[in-house]
């Protein structure tokens, strides 16, 4: 539980930071400069990853928990989406596949094959719901 | 009803939904949480004739919560990152060519088929993860839900196709899977990979982190242009 309580407070402390520089006119969102302090902090040993481990782990598996909220919004969104479905889609669609193959064919062109290469011990980091 | 008006009282309903929808997807993969978790608690509402605003009162409350998500993100960023460290500078450039060509595919369609400037702003950051994606949206001055269901979709065409079309365009490596599905389909996409490799999973969680990060200083400077 403390060890739950370390972590939030830590993660929650790096938001209010990246909010608080965002707000100062950064122009980039409060959470991902929040992400790259605390990025550093880990890379210089500032905090240690035990520290934050759990919580990071707890709040990435239930991301899709926080963006019901949102979701839910849709209902009320019926009249644009139905007037711009056509743009909506093609959009998706196009650049879903031009993002996939680009990153795909370069990644086969650019990177080393898989004998070279291990991946990192513990699979909790790997977020497994988070959409 | 007032009753239901009490922010606890939506935050317990949006909970209670989530959880039935975990338990739902446990039984049938096929389902995406998201969808499960929605589709009762929208119903709910326009069964009681309660509005969205009222419900969101208590939602906005679990919404915050994705800024911390955010920051939480430089865990697999930083663990994936020292397991990768020698592919490290080619991987982001591969991520970030990735990332580039999304934002600009998504944004150029939806504007050459004439949908107005917020539709438009709101197709841009929709191959990143959800919170990154809901930020970059209000900073674009997009509609975050319309964001929200594209980056769901594209996450759940990343796992159900990704592999397969990857496999056809003939890219058999494992780095360049998961830097793709990772930068084309966030979390979902890199979820899917847990059942084929360790390995492509945690290329692809660092792949989606990293794609957040680009793409968010890409709209930056696409902000700079913006009137």
């Amino acid at each position: 539980m403390i060890d739950y309580a370390r972590g939030f407070a830590v993660i929650v402390a790096f938001g209010l930071l990246g909010t608080l520089l965002h707000r100062l006119g950064i122009p980039i969102p409060g959470g991902v400069l929040g992400l790259l302090l605390f990025f550093l902090a880990l890379t210089t040993g500032l905090v240690k990853l035990r520290w934050v481990e759990r919580a990071a782990a707890l709040l990435l598996r239930n991301m899709v928990l926080l963006f019901v909220p949102l979701t839910v919004g849709l209902m009320e969104m019926g009249q644009v989406l139905h007037r711009q479905a056509l743009a909506i889609i093609a959009s998706l669609l196009v650049s879903w596949l031009a993002v996939l193959l680009t990153t795909g064919l370069l990644g086969r062109w650019l990177l080393p094959p898989d004998a070279t290469t291990a991946p990192a011990e513990s699979r909790e980091a790997v977020t497994e719901a988070a959409q | 009803m007032t009753w239901f008006r009490h922010p606890a009282v939506s935050i317990a309903v949006t909970v209670l939904a989530y959880a039935l929808a975990v338990a739902l997807h446990r039984r049938w993969r096929w389902v995406p949480p998201i969808v499960a978790a929605c589709a009762p608690i929208m119903l709910l509402l326009l069964a009681i004739g309660e509005p969205y605003a009222e419900f969101n009162r208590g939602g906005s409350l679990l919404t915050w919560w994705l800024g911390p998500a955010t920051v939480a993100l430089a865990v697999p960023m930083y663990r994936q990152g020292k397991a990768l460290r020698s592919s490290l500078p080619r991987l982001t450039v591969v991520v970030v060519t990735g990332s580039v060509v999304g934002m600009a595919a998504a944004g150029l369609t939806a504007w050459l088929l004439g949908a107005p400037l917020p539709v438009v702003m709101s197709t841009i950051p929709k191959s990143v993860t959800t919170p990154i994606a809901v930020e970059l949206c209000r900073e674009l001055k997009g509609i975050p839900q319309i964001t929200i269901a594209l980056v769901i979709c594209a996450g759940v065409m990343g796992a159900s196709f990704g592999v397969p079309l990857l496999r056809l365009a003939g890219v058999r490596n494992g780095l360049a899977i998961g830097a793709a599905m990772g930068t084309a389909s966030h979390g979902v996409g890199t979820a899917s990979l847990l059942r084929h490799s360790e390995l492509q999973a945690s290329v692809s969680s660092w792949a989606m982190a990293a794609a957040g990060v680009f793409t968010s200083l890409l709209a930056a400077l696409l902000m700079l242009f913006l009137p």
